[in-house]
């Protein structure tokens, strides 16, 4: 008899929707985790009065008790819903080029096409055919995917077949003149990593889609209770979560699972493995080259390690709307060149762009009374921070949080007076806390050829699966989701 | 028609195979990674440092700073402020305390750290008695909130010391004077008497070359020869010697009894409270005399903590939970031993345990029973997952 059923390794979103999907179901299962808390990316950190969110700026798919999305389903069923409370936005994001442009876009179609057209009455019509054509398409996509339709095909689904994996640059650029309207349109490109020369439509479709009928929600406590929750769950339902405790080996023999070793040298048995990690590390670090099958090598060989970011969390001695914030979402351009912004991701110059999200607005408490706080974030490579000599790296931060600090000052006279904390992530920050190639929290590059239509989401290792960003897409519910994939493919097994 | 199907009817699918072809004929040689994340944490944050003690600088009476090498070759860098946790073992029991480095971090090459004696003090005075040049010590790498952020401190600062608690701002000092910043210090030291002034003479000649610093003495129990400033540090003194301190921030550190009375003469002062930075000192002297202590415990009341999956040992009320783990050989993951840092974070399965204001414990860590075991005292018997 082995240890255990299930070893997870890593309590990120995945690792921890695998461990408690598992443990509910009966399974005995240990979750290792190098850190001393659940959550990974999920966390938040406390400075002063203030407790960060380090990085939840819109939670997707939960959508309305009348109208559920896939993830209130998957909470409720690790009871997450009745241990942690939710607060809806109504909005989806302010966007705006300071001094040229600015349109607030609300998570309700009708008074997102009507702000639009508002804007843009030379385009109304094409704003119209648009926004038909996403829904359409995300409707057609839902039937094929999440319905399943048996008999899905192209004579069926024409819109699907036509749009899925066109750039979304190309279907933009067919249906809008003024790249203001694009930018107000494609906002949430900086949600996927990828701009929208690069970007699939079927993404682009589904983040402007998805946020609307499902609605963006932020989470009492931050992410970090949503992280405690599942946890509270597994805890509850029986398995051995244990911190501190990194995974050094996954022991493979006779081409199958057969346990892990920990860092302390310690063997642990098991016939299933869930591993959080990214693909690269799990591969290279913990299964050794000599076990890997060829094809999967040269697999995780052809992607790219995508974006990790650069985050200034503030703590403000003022209410939001005491210098002008009247909204939690904002993505503040400088231009309408998305192309140039995502290549700036790639240099120390001056930001492009940055996301701003202000956490007080959907939930009142999130700060001590008459305070708020602000993440201003901008997606930053890793290679260029690599370079850095480590006792260059804190000027380093300081300069490019700088950036990003004059960008909302001038949109928000008086913000740099209100500062009462301040603290700093970058790449090197994501590598150090994940353990990710890159610090890349999307996991690997997000192009068409790195969606599940191409990418087979098997290990190639009897007993080896993943979870997490690098086994599929990136972002809180894909992850969250890719947990439970995860534990309901080993459940099967088991029950074989 | 299956799935499969539908996938390549998508208008492009087979460019997309094409180019993964390409993509996989030239693949990135992924073996090349091993080891890759962990160099570069390792450059800026190792776990554990190795240290050997290269020197001992007699300062005062009472301290002495031990100059700490590497014992591989290489020390990360610090921001000025920041403090390593330096672990001993001694009478069979592995403990830690956090020192602020007190060198400038304008070079790695060593740290200092410098120790003043305590009363009592299990970890101190063992480095001050048995300590020797070449000896071994581990500790974790620096760490810490008390530092300079240049994107809201602004450069008119006021550093305000106690006893001990000027090894921080040494390490600023020197690097600001060293490196020619634009930060003008002022260096409020309090002391019991002339004798005990850590770093006095080179605070005196560093004061004395650089017009952008200025250190004032403040002797509690002076001789009766000394014409310096007397008594503690007030509201009146500090309103005497910094005018208008509008544009100031204070910098507060020093032993737990200064902070329970300069905060309260910073507040006479006006000065609002973000621009006072506190470093955190450990837990407090007397926990029963804390705000909220229920009065129907004793501190040496002895509960049952009971680890799940292991053993159970006995823990004093008037001891955080820690101390008694380290006495029972349980050594877990520390930084700070002030509440802040959260590394000790550690779930109570059932019991109850007091802790101190200005414990950083997350909102939702206290709904799902999470204690920073550092500067949690036991109030019943527990049960704790470690």
């Amino acid at each position: 008899m082995p240890d255990y059923d299930v070893i997870v390794i890593g309590a990120g979103n995945g690792g921890l929707t695998a461990s408690a999907s598992l443990a509910k179901r009966g399974a005995k299962v240990l979750l290792l985790e190098r850190h001393n808390l659940p959550g990974g990316c999920a966390t938040s950190f406390i400075r002063g009065r203030f407790e960060f969110e380090v990085a939840l700026h819109q939670l997707s798919g939960l959508g309305t008790p009348e109208q559920p999305g896939p993830l209130r389903g998957l909470l409720g069923q690790l009871d997450v819903l009745d241990k942690i409370e939710f607060t809806q936005e109504d909005t989806l994001y302010k966007t705006m080029i300071p001094g040229e442009f600015e349109v607030t876009i609300k998570a309700d179609r009708a008074e997102a096409i009507a702000a639009l057209k508002e804007k843009f009455p030379g385009e109304s019509g094409q704003i119209d055919k648009f926004f038909d054509l996403v829904w359409e398409f995300c409707m057609q996509m839902v039937s094929i995917f999440f319905m399943k339709d048996p008999e899905a095909s192209r004579e069926k689904y024409p819109i699907y077949c036509k749009y899925a994996i066109k750039s979304s640059k190309e279907v933009l650029d067919t249906f809008f003149k003024d790249p203001f309207l694009k930018l107000a349109i494609t906002s949430y490109w900086g949600y996927v990593g990828l701009p929208p020369s690069r970007l699939t439509f079927s993404d682009m479709a589904m983040l402007l889609w998805a946020y609307i009928e499902f609605k963006p929600y932020h989470i009492k406590g931050g992410s970090q209770a949503m992280s405690n929750a599942i946890l509270d769950t597994f805890i509850q339902a029986g398995g051995y979560p244990r911190f501190n405790c990194a995974a050094k080996k996954i022991i493979i023999a006779d081409g199958r699972v057969k346990g892990v070793v920990t860092e302390t040298g310690e063997e642990i048995t098991a016939d299933y493995v869930v591993s959080n990690a990214s693909n690269i590390a799990t591969y290279v670090e913990l299964v050794g080259e000599e076990h890997v099958p060829d094809d999967k090598m040269k697999m995780i060989g052809s992607r790219s390690v995508g974006p990790s970011g650069f985050t200034v969390y503030c703590g403000l001695d003022c209410e939001p709307q005491d210098i002008g914030i009247d909204v939690s979402t904002q993505f503040i351009s400088q231009n309408t060149d998305m192309e140039r912004q995502f290549a700036a991701w790639r240099t120390f110059d001056r930001p492009e762009m940055c996301a701003m999200t202000c956490y007080d607005f959907a939930d009142p408490d999130f700060s001590p009374a008459g305070a708020c706080q602000v993440a201003i974030i901008n997606l930053q490579f890793a290679d260029h921070w690599l370079t850095i000599p480590p006792s260059q790296y804190a000027d380093t931060k300081y300069r490019y949080a700088q950036y990003l600090l004059d960008i909302v000052e001038k949109v928000y006279p008086g913000f740099s007076d209100a500062l009462e904390e301040v603290d700093i992530s970058s790449p090197i920050t994501h590598l150090r806390y994940l353990g990710h190639p890159g610090g890349g929290f999307y996991g690997f590059e997000k192009y068409a050829k790195d969606s599940n239509l191409f990418i087979a989401p098997t290990s190639g290792i009897d007993g080896l699966y993943f979870a997490g960003a690098w086994a599929g897409m990136a972002g809180f519910q894909p992850t969250l989701e890719s947990g439970v994939s995860a534990a309901k493919a080993i459940y099967r097994k088991m029950n074989e | 028609m299956t799935k499969q199907n539908i996938k390549q009817q998508i208008e492009g699918y087979d460019e997309i195979q094409a180019e993964i072809a390409v993509l996989k004929k030239y693949a990135h040689d992924r073996r090349t990674d091993k080891g890759a994340v962990d160099r570069v944490i390792n450059l800026l944050h190792p776990k554990e440092l190795k240290l050997t003690v290269s020197e001992i600088i007699e300062e005062t009476a009472s301290s002495k700073t031990f100059r700490l090498i590497s014992a591989d070759g290489y020390l990360p860098p610090f921001q000025a402020g920041q403090y390593i946790n330096i672990f001993v073992s001694l009478a069979g029991i592995i403990s830690s305390r956090p020192y602020s480095i007190a060198s400038s971090p304008a070079q790695t090459a060593y740290y200092d750290v410098t120790v003043r004696r305590v009363e009592d003090g299990f970890v101190s005075n063992f480095l001050l008695d048995e300590v020797k040049i070449g000896d071994s010590l581990t500790s974790t790498s620096p760490a810490g909130l008390f530092y300079y952020n240049p994107l809201f401190h602004g450069t008119n600062l006021v550093f305000l010391a106690g006893g001990s608690g000027i090894t921080p701002f040494m390490s600023m000092i020197r690097e600001v004077t060293d490196r020619g910043l634009e930060r003008t210090i002022t260096l409020i030291y309090g002391s019991r008497d002339p004798e005990d002034i850590i770093f006095k003479d080179e605070l005196e000649e560093r004061a004395k070359r650089h017009g952008n610093f200025t250190f004032i003495p403040v002797i509690s129990d002076p001789p009766s020869s000394y014409s310096g400033h007397t008594g503690f540090i007030t509201a009146e003194l500090m309103q005497e010697l910094l005018g208008d301190a509008k544009a100031t921030i204070f910098y507060v550190c020093g032993p737990e009894e200064m902070y329970k009375f300069c905060l309260p003469e910073l507040d006479k002062l006006g000065v609002p409270k973000k621009r006072v930075r506190q470093e955190v000192f450990g837990p407090p002297k007397y926990i029963t005399m804390e705000a909220g202590w229920p009065s129907g415990v004793k501190g040496d009341a002895t509960f049952e903590v009971t680890i799940r999956g292991g053993e159970t040992i006995p823990a004093r009320a008037d001891e955080p939970l820690m101390i008694s783990l380290e006495r029972a050989g349980i050594t877990i993951p520390t930084s700070c031993r002030s509440g802040e840092c959260s590394l000790c974070r550690t779930k109570l399965l059932s019991g109850e345990v007091f802790q101190p204001r200005g414990v950083k414990v997350r909102k939702s860590d206290r709904q799902f029973g999470y204690i920073h075991a550092c500067m949690a005292y036991p109030l019943k018997n527990l049960e704790i997952l470690l």
